[in-house]
Parts: structure tokens; C-alpha cells; sequence
């Protein structure tokens, strides 16, 4: 271990300090804005093993939300399980599903798996809007909880196993595998990597995290709707917040989480059309500039504008 | 069930009349990812602003929906072609998560925007002879649908034309061919690329208009739309404008059919059905030609 991941590994272990004890000094309002923040900061960590280590952009992570989240309210209230019996079985189906789509899906490339992870996503809500079982279309309400701190240790230990698995995966062999999938699948084929297994290994991981951030959502919203669970928004937020905060890193996607989830939360309270269109905004803008990620553009030697400028150069007409 | 002829005949030209606003709504999802290689996730926006012009055009200054299409294109057009030229141009070279993205921002500014505008409620455009229906046999053929494939067709001969008999239509396809090879045979690039755009939402505008005469309006609308340009161009193939009718007429008959059968509820799942069986098994479309894959 070098000196540098030692006092990194230093700092994430008091900020980590610093996040158990939060609820025992600050105000309901600030508990809930971070677990807010833990729920898109382990959303966003889930992408990046998919989307930053794999390089293959999944638009569908909400489809393993709506999984984990329904699962959990069915167990809950039709079975009366407990949350946390009822949440690792939304966790496992999402594991499931991946691996099934996931054998069929991972065989495309670039749009076409984009768009059919897309596509994936809509059919389950229209199935979740059309079964019985389900509630369809009126959604179904969950017990309510007797407290609403747990909620916030259940996203941060959702958003530090999502940094882990960031942190771990890049030092693993199935890690150096992906990587190499990343870069050049034929050659990587060529070395005797079998390419299918590590990509649903990937998204997996993706779907597990995406799950189960769904379910404890389910339980800490108490209602649930295929339109809300089945969300493009949770996918895109977690995409934008992994390249705002650099992907394929660990701490990454987290950064680009606080950052966006605190700027948000301003926004919306000075005027709801403003939070509306200054996601698309800012996509633009982000996409235009930095589509590398901010701390690539700050890291360039030579100053931000010309980092910008180059990046521009290389990708005009 | 007793297998009913009339039942079935009717299903077929119902699909066959949907499948037409079906392939117009592709033809230019279809052009800008076969030129410009973008899949352009604001395409069922363009679609969706198409229908809030005819709808206002309608209801304020009583302007028929079917002609006031060509004015609903133009607008579109010159809505269209600086997003291209001075915006998507800017990171057209990048990779193909870049341009997605970039679509996918501009989709959630202008529906965003739609939204605050026009509201979420549901509006329709009813006309006169909105209810009226031609009898042919056994057959009931309505009017509006009729009429609106017979655009549909119209609209894709018109645009085939355009790129297989003009000049601007070859430098189209040289582009596409070969973008080095036609800046060097001096075609301004930019130009071309922001043309094809605008021709693109131009047509998205057309489907958007015939779409207001049989299905309801609101900004959320054009998710669904964006989707099925998706699939009707995986159907077809890329760029093709014979690929995106057959497409978009497949996907029609099948989704009528299996609405007779499972009832009305699973037209995205019957979509994405035939997406992942086209996709696995013949990647190129039915009319498509052997595709590069960018990862």
C-alpha cells in the first residue's frame, strides 16, 4: 500500500466515522437529506461497475429498483415477513433477473444494449401496472415504520458496500478481466478470457445494489407505484452523478451524488420548474464540456479552459 | 374461440394502418442513427412538439390537422437544425455514450419545458370527421386512419426521393459513407449533418401531427414513441426507408394481434419481445445491411 491509498483509506474511515454518528447530532431534516444522498450515492456506485468498469451504458438499473422494491412490499404485506427477510429476497430476485436478462442482453453492443435494458425496464411496468398481485395501476401501501433513523443506516450501508465494491473490483482478477473487456473484447477473447461471465458478474453486482436500494426505498416511502419505482430518472441520476464525479473510480460516483444531490435540494427549494430543467440542463452542459468527468477536466495539467478546449477540438465537426 | 375471418382481417388492416404512423415516427430516428450514428433520445420530443402544434394550430385558429402538417414540419426544421449545427456538432466525434446522453439532456429540457408550459393534462384533437368510418366488406376502415397512412406513405416516398434523386440526398449518403472522402470532395459536413437533423424532426413532426388524430397528447408522450422508432429500426434496418415501412407495419400487425390476444395491456413487452429476437438473430434488420457495432 502506498502512502497515498493509506491516508485515503484514513479519510474514508472518518467520514465514515463522522456518517454513524450524524443522527445523534443533527436535525430530522438533515438525516433525511443524506439518506437521500446515501440512496443516489449507492445507485450511482452500482452504475459505475456496470456503465464505468464494464463500459457498457445501462439505462435499465430502475427495472432492479422496481424488482427490489415491489418484492419487498409483497413479502411485507401479503407474507408479513420481516423488512429485512422481505429486502434480501427483492435483492436476490434482482440478482435473478439480472442474471437472466443479462445472458441475453450482454451479447450487445453500445445502443442496442442501452436501448434494450431501456426497453426491458418499461415492460415491467407495464406488467407490475397490469398484475393483480401487484396493486396495478393504484400502487400499494407498505406497514409504516415505527422509526425513520433506521432507514438512514440501510442506505449507508448500501452506499459502502457499493463504494467497496468500486474500491475491490479493480484489484481482483475478475476486475483486470473486465477491464480488458472494456478496452478490446476481441483481444481480450483472445487471451482465453471468456467475456459473458464477467459482464453479468458486473451487472449483478448492479442489479443486487439497485435492488436493494429499492426495497429499503419501498419500506422508507411506505407507497409504491409502477411509475415511480420503474423510473428512468433513478438510472439517468446515477449515470450523470458517475460522470460528474469521474467513473471507473471508487469514491467517484459518491462525490458526483453529494454534489448534485445538495445543488438539487437548493434548486428545488427556490423554484420546482428550476429542479425540472436544470437536470437536462446540466446534462448538456456536463456532456458538452467534461464528458470525462469534472475531476478528469481538473486533473489535465495546463488549467480547466484548455483542458476543455482540447476535449472540444477532439470530438467537433 | 372459433376462428373468426372478418375478426382477423379487420385486426390485419388495422395493423397495417398503424403500422404506418409507426414507420413515419421511425423514418427519421431511423436517418439520424444510420448518418449521423446518434441515437437520438429527443426524437419522440420532436414527435411530441409535432403534436402540441397541430393540437394548438386546431384549437385556437381552427386549422385542419392534415394541413397544417407542411407548416408543423417547417417549424420543427428550423427548430431542429441548430440543436445540430451548434450544439450535438460539438461532440458528434465522441463516443457513443457522449451523444446519448447529450440527446437524453435535451429530451428532459424540451419535455421539462413542455411541462411547465402545457401542463400534464391529456388533450386530443377531434375534427369533424374524426368518427366516420369507410365500409369495405366486412371491413370498417376509419377515416382518420386511412387518411393518415396514405400521409405515411406519402411522407416515405417523398423522403426516399430526396435521398436517392438529389444532390443533397447523395451528399447525404456520401457523408455517411465516408465523412473524410466528402469533406475532401468539399461537402460542408456541419451543413449536412444539421440538414439531416432537421429533416429528421421535420419528419418526427409529420408523425406527431398524425399521431394527434387518433392518440391522446401530453409532454410525456414521446418516451414511448422514442422507443418504437428504436425497434422498428432494429426491424428494418438502418437508414433504410423501405426497412422502416416494413418495420413499422411488422410491428403494427403484431402488436394488434397479440392485443386481440392478451388484451391491450402489453404492447411494450410484444415490442421489446421482437427487439430481442431481431437483435439476436439477424442483428442487421430485415432489410438492413451488416452493421458495425461501436462498443
Amino acid at each position: 500500500m502506498t502512502p497515498r491509498t493509506l491516508a485515503l483509506g484514513a479519510l474514508a474511515a472518518a467520514a465514515l466515522g463522522v456518517a454513524v454518528a450524524f443522527p445523534a447530532f443533527a436535525g430530522g431534516y438533515y438525516v433525511r437529506l443524506a439518506t437521500g444522498i446515501y440512496m443516489f450515492g449507492a445507485l450511482a456506485s452500482a452504475w459505475n461497475l456496470v456503465g464505468g468498469y464494464t463500459g457498457y451504458p445501462d439505462f435499465g438499473g430502475a427495472a432492479f429498483l422496481g424488482i427490489g422494491a415491489y418484492t419487498t412490499g409483497i413479502l411485507m404485506l401479503r407474507a408479513h415477513l420481516p423488512f429485512a427477510a422481505a429486502l434480501g429476497a427483492g435483492g436476490a430476485l434482482a440478482v435473478l433477473a439480472a442474471v437472466g436478462m443479462g445472458t441475453l442482453l450482454l451479447r450487445l453492443r453500445g445502443h442496442y444494449f442501452a436501448i434494450a435494458t431501456l426497453g426491458f425496464m418499461l415492460v415491467l411496468r407495464q406488467v407490475a401496472a397490469n398484475l393483480p398481485i401487484t396493486g396495478g395501476g393504484s400502487g400499494m401501501n407498505l406497514p409504516i415504520a415505527s422509526a425513520f433513523t433506521p432507514f438512514y443506516y440501510w442506505m449507508l450501508g448500501a452506499v459502502v458496500l457499493g463504494a467497496l465494491g468500486g474500491a475491490l473490483l479493480p484489484r481482483s482478477r475478475a476486475g483486470y478481466a473486465i477491464a480488458a473487456i472494456r478496452e478490446n473484447q476481441d483481444a481480450a477473447q483472445v487471451l482465453g478470457i471468456e467475456p459473458l461471465p464477467y459482464k453479468i458478474l458486473a451487472y449483478a453486482s448492479n442489479a443486487l445494489l439497485f435492488g436493494a436500494v429499492g426495497g429499503i426505498y419501498a419500506y422508507w416511502f411506505t407507497f409504491i407505484d409502477p411509475p415511480t419505482v420503474f423510473n428512468i430518472d433513478f438510472s439517468i441520476q446515477a449515470v450523470v452523478m458517475t460522470l460528474l464525479g469521474g467513473p471507473g473510480t471508487a469514491l467517484g460516483p459518491v462525490a458526483g451524488a453529494i454534489i448534485l444531490k445538495i445543488l438539487d435540494t437548493i434548486l428545488t427549494n427556490i423554484s420546482l420548474f428550476l429542479h425540472n430543467v436544470f437536470f437536462g440542463a446540466l446534462v448538456c452542459v456536463l456532456i458538452i464540456f467534461a464528458p470525462r468527468g469534472l475531476a478528469e477536466v481538473l486533473r489535465r495539467r495546463g488549467g480547466i479552459v484548455r483542458a476543455i478546449r482540447t476535449e472540444l477540438e477532439d470530438s467537433r465537426v | 374461440m372459433i376462428f373468426n375471418t372478418d375478426v382477423a382481417l379487420q385486426n390485419a388492416v388495422n395493423g397495417l394502418l398503424i403500422g404506418g404512423t409507426y414507420a413515419t415516427v421511425s423514418l427519421g430516428f431511423s436517418l439520424v442513427w444510420g448518418i449521423l450514428n446518434i441515437v437520438n433520445l429527443a426524437h419522440g420530443a420532436f414527435v411530441m412538439l409535432g403534436a402540441y402544434e397541430t393540437y394548438w394550430l386546431f384549437t385556437l385558429y381552427h386549422v385542419d390537422p392534415l394541413a397544417s402538417l407542411p407548416l408543423t414540419a417547417a417549424a420543427l426544421f428550423a427548430f431542429a437544425y441548430p440543436i445540430q449545427r451548434y450544439v450535438i456538432n460539438l461532440v458528434i466525434r465522441a463516443s457513443f455514450l457522449v451523444t446519448f446522453l447529450l440527446t437524453f439532456g435535451l429530451e428532459l429540457l424540451i419535455t421539462n419545458i413542455a411541462l411547465a408550459a402545457w401542463t400534464a393534462d391529456i388533450r386530443s384533437v377531434t375534427t369533424v370527421y374524426s368518427g366516420r368510418s369507410l365500409l369495405l366488406g366486412p371491413v370498417v376502415l376509419p377515416l382518420v386512419r386511412v387518411a393518415t397512412f396514405a400521409v405515411a406513405v406519402a411522407v416515405a416516398i417523398l423522403l426516399h426521393l430526396l435521398l436517392t434523386r438529389t444532390r443533397l440526398g447523395s451528399a447525404i449518403r456520401a457523408t455517411a459513407s465516408d465523412q473524410e472522402a466528402a469533406r475532401l470532395m468539399g461537402i460542408p459536413i456541419a451543413h449536412v449533418y444539421a440538414l439531416t437533423f432537421g429533416i429528421a424532426a421535420a419528419t418526427a413532426a409529420i408523425a406527431g401531427g398524425l399521431i394527434s388524430l387518433s392518440f391522446p397528447i401530453y409532454p410525456a408522450m414521446d418516451a414511448g414513441y422514442t422507443f418504437i422508432g428504436f425497434v422498428v429500426c432494429a426491424l428494418g434496418g438502418l437508414g433504410s426507408v423501405p426497412g422502416a415501412l416494413l418495420g413499422g407495419v411488422i410491428l403494427g400487425l403484431l402488436q394488434t394481434y397479440t392485443a386481440a390476444w392478451l388484451g391491450p395491456n402489453y404492447d411494450n413487452l410484444v415490442a421489446f419481445a421482437v427487439l430481442i429476437l431481431i437483435l439476436l438473430l439477424r442483428p442487421a434488420g430485415l432489410l438492413g445491411r451488416v452493421q458495425r457495432f461501436r462498443g
